[in-house]
């Protein structure tokens, strides 16, 4: 395998052999050792010295089900640490057929010079954005496969990324027109439009495989987990995921008590009825849209959806979860319309739905807008494209809005909103917020669901159960595995050690592949700790230690003691 | 004592969505449950007033009972 290193400051590429100490990682655990070995950990996230890496998991490229997520990651802007997002689409399955174990973008390009990077089978080249800059990213898409080829794979930015906003995310595209599959956290667009570049385009290998060490090994090992995926209640062709996608949760965390609503004032929405992901199914083949589609080939869960208008044209796919409570119950909207309304414009614009659907949250409590009010909403978001002063703030984030607006109840932790899960309900998670070096991130160790372990709403075994699952997390973003495919290696890790050594022939057991989960969390905070995170930066605000959340008029009170020792047993 | 009960997702089709039980008094939630005909294999998440809960939990008056199927966080 191979790495591209990209020099904006010269507007020169270069490929290299992959150094001994990158050749055994892949993913977020790749991301994580280039930042503490090139990344001064103080530096400024939107300065020549900080990097963007892209980066297949370890099983990128195999067509190994589920597995072809691609990770994204640099100093982030917003948690001022160690930061990977990741997004399905096909360019992380592109990559990994094409040999190249990462993309290092470095420098900056001189100001106003925006460029786009393509990559051919054996060559790449920086040329100019042209006509792209300035447009989102669905006009993005079609111009560069327009110009390149509609099979080629477009990674982009929109406003929010040029604008470097620190809710910009970094938008795939996937297999046909699909687009909209996004890295979205952590405002990497904003790192990647600091660098000057617009878009990645890469053509579709052909005939190209990656070498197998031990292909038996690996066919046998990809199709039991595949098998087990299928068989899955959760996740097979019967199950919530593919039926109702991943708002198939909607009514149990409203249930719950956790559903984030008016700016997390209270955990249950009266009007999540018509949110819920059956709902969604309902309207959405009501209308001829489409239900249970695959973000990236090969998917055997096939979660997507396309959600359409009363007349049957295509408003956004996919419409999902964490949408849906950000910029629906904590905007007090319960109208899928709407939401997918406000979904679009934020995928356009490059923007995180969940920190932009918190910053709209907090500018609305402070009277930007209103709750409830779909108009008044809509138009506060339109600022963010536009660039003006209001947009600005609310384009860089919660954090930035409350501060500008005075509004003290802001829902972050490290410098980041928080996804659709109001920690004081579902504490195992406000742990994970308050100790993961990603910040307030769900998909580094989400509780939801975590039955009969842990009482949600206690305190007991939540810092054991959130440190197991930032583990899992680890190697999931690792691998390339989506986060719903985890529970056949959590049942047998061995299928993943199995296909690791048959791809690679490292002759990896269960503990070797268990320290390399636990080395990307430690490799993490110790990025975070030369940064300067200390504990004050961790902790979730105060208002939820102190503001009982309807309708368990729960507070946050997982113990300062338990949070400050998860780790200890890492 | 009498229970509301709502199913989700695809536990809702096998009966009516949302109903009222009358129960003989500390009842379980298995024989909420079985009453309602629900494969205990295909429950994934079980709610009394929005408190998380097993089979074996006691019922009270007036309760709100919950049956999800399984569900992935994420």
């Amino acid at each position: 395998m191979k790495l591209l290193r990209v020099d904006m400051n010269q507007s020169q590429v270069r490929w290299e052999p992959v150094p001994p100490v990158y050749e055994r990682l892949g993913g977020r655990a790749l991301i994580a050792r280039v930042l503490l070995e090139e990344v001064p950990p103080t530096c400024d996230a939107l300065g020549p010295l900080n990097k963007l890496i892209l980066a297949p998991g370890l099983l990128g490229g195999c067509s190994v089900t589920a597995a072809g997520r691609l990770s994204v990651g640099g100093k982030s802007p917003l948690t001022k640490g160690a930061k990977e997002a990741n997004a399905g689409g096909t360019a992380g399955d592109v990559l990994g057929k094409l040999g190249i174990k990462a993309v290092i973008l470095e420098g900056q390009a001189p100001k106003d010079q925006w460029l786009i990077l393509r990559i051919h089978s054996d060559s790449a080249e920086l040329l100019p954005a042209g006509n792209s800059r300035g447009l989102g990213t669905y006009a993005t898409s079609d111009l560069l496969q327009e110009m390149y080829g509609a099979s080629c794979t477009v990674i982009s930015i929109g406003q929010a990324g040029e604008m470097c906003m620190g809710g910009a995310g970094i938008c795939v595209t996937g297999e046909g027109r699909q687009r909209s599959n996004h890295a979205a956290r952590g405002g990497l667009g904003a790192v990647m439009g600091s660098k000057g570049l617009k878009a990645i385009v890469v053509d579709k290998p052909t005939g190209k495989t990656p070498p197998f060490a031990d292909a038996d090994l690996f066919r046998g090992a990809a199709r039991t987990f595949a098998q087990k995926l299928i068989n899955d209640p959760k996740l097979g062709t019967k199950g919530s995921q593919h039926l109702y996608g991943t708002a198939s949760i909607v009514a149990a965390v409203n249930e719950m008590g956790s559903f984030p609503t008016r700016n997390f004032s209270n955990g249950n929405f009266e009007g999540a009825e018509t949110l819920r992901g059956e709902h969604l199914r309902e309207v959405t083949l009501a209308r001829g849209g489409e239900a249970g589609t695959r973000c990236m080939p090969g998917c055997v869960i096939a979660c997507r959806n396309v959600y359409v208008d009363a007349t049957g044209k295509p408003i956004v796919g996919t419409l999902q979860y964490e949408t849906i409570a950000l910029l629906g119950s904590n905007l007090g909207l319960g109208n899928l319309d709407e939401v997918a309304v406000l979904n679009r414009m934020c995928n356009d614009f490059g923007l995180d739905t969940i920190e932009t659907g918190a910053a709209l949250g907090v500018a609305i409590e402070a009277g930007q807008g209103q709750f409830g009010d779909f108009e008044s909403i809509r138009r506060l978001l339109a600022h963010v494209g536009e660039g003006t002063v209001l947009g600005r703030i609310i384009g860089n984030g919660a954090v930035a809005t409350g501060r500008v607006l005075g509004i003290r109840r802001v829902p972050a932790a490290v410098g980041q909103a928080m996804p659709g899960y109001d920690p004081r309900s579902l504490k195992g998670n406000g742990v994970t917020y308050a100790t993961s070096p990603q910040g307030a991130d769900h998909t580094a160790g989400n509780a939801f669901g975590a039955r009969k372990e842990v009482n949600p709403l206690g305190i007991q075994g939540q810092k054991e159960l959130s440190l197991r699952l930032q583990i899992i997390a680890a190697m999931l973003d690792s691998t390339g595995l989506c986060l719903f495919a985890r529970p056949p290696i959590i049942a047998n890790p061995q299928l993943m050690v199995d296909m690791i050594n048959g791809r690679y022939g490292w002759g990896w057991t269960v503990e070797d592949y268990d320290r390399f989960n636990r080395d990307v969390l430690r490799t993490e905070l110790e990025f975070n700790r030369r940064a300067g995170l200390t504990t004050a930066d961790y902790r979730l605000p105060e208002f939820m230690h102190t503001e009982p959340l309807p309708p368990h008029n729960a507070t946050f009170d997982v113990p300062d003691t338990d949070l400050d020792t998860v780790f200890e047993t890492l | 004592m009498k229970i509301s009960i709502e199913l989700f997702g695809q536990l809702s089709p096998l009966s009516p969505r949302r109903q009222t039980l009358d129960l003989a008094p500390q009842s379980k939630v298995q024989e909420a449950a079985a009453i309602l005909g629900l494969n205990s294999e295909e429950i994934g998440i079980i709610t009394i007033n929005g408190v998380q809960s097993e089979m074996e939990d006691h019922l009270t008056e007036g309760c709100r009972l919950c049956f999800f199927p399984y569900l992935s966080g994420g």
